[in-house]
């Protein structure tokens, strides 16, 4: 927990960070939002001491940071920043081994932790020996998610780090960045100006303007109830449009009102399965359940007669992914209804393009 | 001919290129830790000002003759090896100088700001990112200094440096051509193998990752 206590910076007249009262909660990510220049960074950096403030208190569970010398609560405290933060004449395997080096930990039990961190962010252990400029943008953004988790460190302060990650490769960050945090559960202050990514990332929200905290709150009483004007400005009016990055694919599966058979069946067989259901389609899956395509049926057009087709290029939801994703994606292929797997590609279901537009409709829940 | 003087000559030439290699090791030495010295005080944090000050001088320095540098030592200090020496130093720190505290000062805000970031002390940031990033060209300096140096101490023997110089300005006064190239040639050669090893040794320190290309 990261209590800040009537926190300010000055900069000569300029007042970056005005009398901030909040507390992060232990576990759970708070995303600091607002336009630039409205003191974002400032009261990050303040959290590690990169920047002294000029009035109030940090307290870190129960203790009060100035207590501590800064080199040493830094050591404590993991810090990603925007690109450029790795040391770029340092290989992948020293970058993550420098706080663990800093704090003298032997060799043996660094190696092992690099091992296990690169796991975590889900880099082959090949990338050990490379070097920051062979690193794509996203994967220098896991070096140094890996570099801050070194020393398993409670608290982990980032600032932007994926500002300058293309939206398809940020979309990947973000779920590795979840499915991660589900594991090391850390006390995470994140700081981004991109209101869908805090929304979808953070457990609960601050908004700042000038230096003043406008609201800090859960991420369901900030979209449906915004403290002021401010705040509805900075959410814009698709806000039903914006809520659904928060609902998971999986609580939308429908496990019925569709058909599936083996992809090994007899075409015969699927044919009359079909008729007899007086369908077009049928999902297939392999002997172990896993999603392969879909048969359809269509009428030749020298014959007239029903045949049986198969279409292995169909494109599956992720379980764990959100409505968001999905109705883009039914919106890129033309489908409206689209399968369901869970991360080994087992079938789990459909989800109807129709049950996302009642969501939309239903408003506030 | 050549081949006459070298034999007749030999232990007298051994004796110049000791003393010129002499001349060259010490005032590089000096000018190579004095110059490292100088540029990271200069462009500690909150003295950076002062760092753009001196490299900025120091880019200047760079355009003035060593023969001006010799002769205004030599008016202050007088003549002999001592003033020779001198000379040197203050002529090979220029670009020492220069590189350092320019290679120090290019160093990203953002990757000192990581390494502070992550607990870093001062010294620590210093010595093993600053440093090292700055190592290519803090290496080149030295290289051109070096180089510079073998060059400029054939002129120290004006004032009495000794070294090779005397070789060249002997053959000069007597107008035998023949001695001042013996004189020429081992001061070049002497020049290009510092050069080599020093590239060669500049292979070693320069970290691996600075030296990849990007693709
Ligand atoms: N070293 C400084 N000297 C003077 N003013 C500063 C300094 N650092 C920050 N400021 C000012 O303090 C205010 C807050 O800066 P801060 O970097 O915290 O903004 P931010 O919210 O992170 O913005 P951005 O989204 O652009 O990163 C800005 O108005 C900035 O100009
Ligand atoms: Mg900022």
């Amino acid at each position: 927990m990261i209590e800040l206590k009537n926190l300010t910076r000055k900069y000569g007249k300029k007042i970056a960070v005005n009398k901030l009262n909040m507390t992060m909660d232990k576990h759970r990510i708070t995303m600091l939002i607002g336009p630039s220049g409205c003191g974002k960074t400032t009261t990050l950096k303040m959290i590690n001491r990169l920047i002294e403030s000029t009035e109030g208190d940090i307290i870190i569970n129960g203790e009060s940071i100035y207590n501590l010398d800064a080199v040493q609560l830094r050591r404590s405290i993991g810090y990603v920043i925007q690109e450029i933060g790795l040391f770029p004449h340092m290989n992948v395997f020293d970058n993550i081994a420098a706080v663990p080096r800093l704090l003298q930990w032997n060799e043996k039990k660094i190696k092992s932790r690099v091992e296990d961190l690169l796991d975590l962010v889900t880099l082959n252990t090949s990338y050990m020996y490379k070097y920051p400029l062979q690193l794509s943008g996203g994967e220098s953004q896991r070096v140094g998610l890996a570099r801050a988790l070194a020393a398993d460190p409670e608290i982990l302060l980032m600032d932007e780090p994926f500002g300058a990650i293309d939206p398809i490769n940020r979309a990947k960050l973000h779920e590795s960045f979840m499915s991660i945090q589900e594991k090391i559960k850390k006390t995470i202050v994140f700081v981004t100006h991109d209101i869908n990514e805090a929304i979808k990332l953070g457990d609960k929200i601050a908004i700042l303007k000038n230096g003043d905290l406008i609201q800090h709150d859960n991420v369901n009483n900030i979209l449906y109830e915004p403290e002021n004007e401010f705040v509805e400005k900075l959410l814009g009016h698709d806000r039903n449009i914006k809520a659904l990055v928060l609902k998971k694919n999986k609580d939308y599966i429908q496990r019925d009102g569709f058909l599936v058979v083996k992809r090994g069946e007899k075409p015969e067989k699927v044919l009359d399965l079909i008729t007899a259901a007086g369908k077009k389609s049928a999902l297939a899956v392999d002997s172990e359940g896993r999603f392969e395509g879909e048969f359809f049926t269509r009428i030749s057009k020298h014959t007239k007669e029903l045949r049986l087709e198969f279409n292995d290029e169909i494109v599956s939801l992720e379980k764990n992914g959100n409505l968001q994703e999905t109705l883009s994606l039914m919106i890129e292929t033309g489908e409206s209804i689209m399968p369901v797997t869970s991360n080994k590609n087992n079938f789990e279901g459909i989800i109807n393009l129709n049950d996302i537009f009642s969501e939309l409709g239903s408003g506030e829940k | 001919m050549f081949f006459e003087y070298l034999i007749n000559n030999q232990a007298e030439i051994l004796r110049m290129i000791i003393q010129h290699l002499f001349l060259f090791s010490v005032s590089t030495m000096i000018a190579i830790i004095s110059g490292i010295f100088i540029s990271i005080i200069s462009t500690l944090e909150g003295y950076e000002k002062f760092g753009r000050v001196l490299l900025t001088v120091s880019g200047m320095a760079q355009a003035v003759p060593s023969i001006a540098v010799v002769a205004l030592v030599f008016l202050v200090v007088g003549i002999g090896m001592k003033p020779a020496i001198i000379a040197l130093i203050i002529y090979s720190i220029v670009p020492i100088i220069f590189n350092t505290s320019s290679g120090l000062l290019s160093v990203n805000a953002k990757t000192i700001e990581a390494a502070r970031g992550v607990g870093f002390t001062n010294n620590q940031i210093l010595w093993k990112i600053k440093m090292p990033i700055a190592s290519p060209v803090i290496i080149a300096g030295i290289r051109s200094a070096a180089t510079i140096n073998i060059g400029t101490a054939t002129i120290a023997s004006l004032i009495g440096g000794g070294g090779l110089g005397d070789l060249i300005f002997i053959g000069i006064k007597l107008q035998k051509h023949h001695i001042t190239i013996i004189g020429a040639v081992l001061t070049a050669l002497i020049a290009i193998i510092v050069d080599i090893s020093l590239q060669a040794a500049g292979k070693k320190i320069i970290p691996r990752g600075l030296a990849i290309v990007t693709k």
